[in-house]
């Protein structure tokens, strides 16, 4: 590994992140001193059980929250707020309601700047790209849920950040549009291209197996608080989309799921009481 | 088939508020024939006569009067609403100055002011103007603010994140996002708008269909008065029906309001 693969471009130095509960409750501690450093390019997933802290984790490096102990640095600096270099996918999309779909993917470049026809060239481009051609000029509430997440996804590339955030991005869609919209990002980002400047992603998912389809790494979080419990390396060559179906992959599904059992069952069991 | 049920649907939906009125029509025509004193509920040929002599006379100088009063009272009422309820949900401290002298003066009716606005302004154009203002501020008012304070904070983190300055989100994120709750709020106004308007006018202007109410009944001409208060509920339908579509198409990306196509 050259020196440039080693310098994290995130790193996590001892983070935690404890909130006040509403209504005078007493304090939620959300996040226990985590330590992770992400590698640029590297495909980083991110599971554990609801509750343990993932969206807090992505907030943080977002820069829409700051840890309550411990620091954040991207590419060496701390992270003070939110940037167009970390772009984030939300998991309920967040598109812009009174904005067309051309209107939510152009938002970013209008945001920074990007002269009108640029960038109605490049939200253009990008539409078609995620598959969206045909329907640029559609709202929101008159798309499905896989053409939104495609808008949402579009939205993020137009400013081409150098960090992808994703907070179980393909929760909520079915499993034919999954797969697809799987294969889909895999291609954005460039599987099987080992290129300098592809992006970095982090993805938090519920599904073990997209996971490990997706990821180069998988970090498992414990909850109560949030505290790293396994980082797990996946070994598997690229391009991942068309080892779908192999045994190997159902091996690691199966190593994982053992390693997270345990904390999957304790979660459940707090649930019930 | 499609094409007659929609035919059906189209008739229905002005036949349901049209007999509404014809009901009101006959009532009113039968208590003007058992009326003891038939000039205090004039027949409806009367009225018509009065409607007609009113469309040759002053009519369109008391409706442009009117309007104008309207266009100075609301504009400014509705603006300085929303300049408020955009200062109280950014800062606190205004709010804290702001809400409890809006929630003092709210449930004053504007018509308790007339005296006093008498007095500041003569009467003229000043009395309805200040009236209409005055009605008009708090609904939008409160339904701005407490639009805006619902917008969607994942929205507000998106377009951070996409690089939008602090303006750029208010004018591109917090405003088109509050916007229902701004035209549920217009509405609102312009409606109490137009009744203060005809109270205002009624007694501290010399313009205006208020005004010519007051003439009318001067003269002791119920018709008259009656073809004024016509064209008076004509015209507050026509200006809400102009904002309802306004609003149905600003909003036409919102499910709720201008629908899909
Ligand atoms: N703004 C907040 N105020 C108070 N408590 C919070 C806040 N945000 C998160 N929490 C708490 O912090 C913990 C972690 O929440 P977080 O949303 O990060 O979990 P998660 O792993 O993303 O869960 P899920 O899988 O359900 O999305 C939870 O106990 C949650 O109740
Ligand atoms: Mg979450």
């Amino acid at each position: 590994m050259d020196a440039a693969m080693s310098k994290p471009i995130i790193r996590l130095d001892a983070v935690s992140k404890t909130f006040q509960a509403p209504r005078g409750g007493g304090m939620v501690e959300a996040l226990r001193e985590i330590s992770l450093d992400v590698r640029p390019g590297e495909f980083l997933s991110i599971i554990g059980p609801s509750g343990c802290g993932k969206s807090t984790l992505l907030s943080l490096v977002a820069g829409f929250l700051s840890p309550s102990a411990g620091e954040i640095l991207f590419e060496g600096k701390p992270i003070t707020g939110p940037a167009p270099e970390r772009g984030v996918m939300f998991q309920d999309y967040a598109l812009f309601p009174w904005r067309t779909v051309i209107g939510n993917i152009e938002f970013g470049p209008f945001a920074r700047g990007v002269g009108r026809r640029a960038r109605r060239d490049k939200a253009g481009e990008l539409a078609e790209l995620v598959g969206l051609k045909g329907f640029e000029d559609r709202y929101p509430h008159e798309l499905s849920g896989g053409m939104r997440q495609r808008c949402a996804l579009a939205r993020l590339l137009a400013n081409e950040p150098k960090v992808w955030l994703m907070d179980e991005p393909l929760a909520a869609v079915d499993l034919q549009t999954r797969i697809i919209l799987q294969d889909e990002l895999l291609r954005l980002w460039g599987d099987g291209v080992e290129s300098a400047d592809r992006p970095t992603v982090v993805f938090v998912t519920h599904g073990i197996d997209e996971a490990v389809l997706l990821a180069d790494r998988v970090v498992v979080l414990a909850r109560r608080p949030g505290r790293i419990k396994a980082v797990i390396d996946i070994d598997l060559p690229r391009p991942r989309a068309p080892l779908r179906s192999v045994p190997e992959v159902a091996r690691i599904v199966d190593q994982l799921w053992s390693v997270i059992r345990d904390e999957a069952a304790m979660a459940i069991a707090e649930e019930g009481n | 088939m499609r094409r007659s049920a929609g035919l059906r649907h189209f008739l229905l939906s002005w036949l349901e508020p049209l007999s509404g009125v014809v009901a009101l029509a006959v009532g009113w025509q039968i208590a003007s024939m058992v009326a003891a004193n038939p000039t205090l509920v004039p027949p409806l040929q009367t009225i018509w006569g009065a409607l007609v002599d009113l469309a040759h006379g002053d009519l369109v100088n008391d409706i442009v009067a009117s309007l104008f009063h309207l266009a100075g009272g609301f504009g400014t009422g509705a603006i300085l609403g929303l300049l408020l309820a955009l200062l109280c949900a950014r800062f606190e401290l205004v709010a804290a100055v702001i809400d409890p002298i809006a929630e003092f003066l709210r449930p004053i009716s504007a018509i308790a002011w007339i005296p006093i606005a008498i007095l500041l302004f003569g009467v003229g154009q000043g009395v309805p103007m200040f009236l209409i203002f005055y009605a008009s501020l708090f609904p939008i008012f409160v339904n701005a603010l407490d639009g805006i304070r619902r917008v969607d904070p994942t929205l507000v983190r998106a377009a951070e994140m996409l690089g939008a300055s602090r303006r750029l989100v208010v004018t591109h994120i917090v405003l088109p996002a509050a916007l229902p709750a701004v035209f549920a709020g217009a509405r609102l106004s312009l409606g109490v708008g137009w009744v203060a308007m005809v109270a205002g006018e009624l007694v501290g202007a010399d313009t205006g269909l208020g005004y010519r109410i007051e003439y009318f009944q001067e003269f002791f001409s119920m018709e008259g008065v009656m073809a004024t208060i016509v064209v008076i509920g004509i015209i507050g339908y026509l200006l809400d029906a102009l904002l309802r579509l306004l609003q149905s198409s600003l909003l036409r990306w919102s499910p709720a309001h201008g629908g899909s196509r």
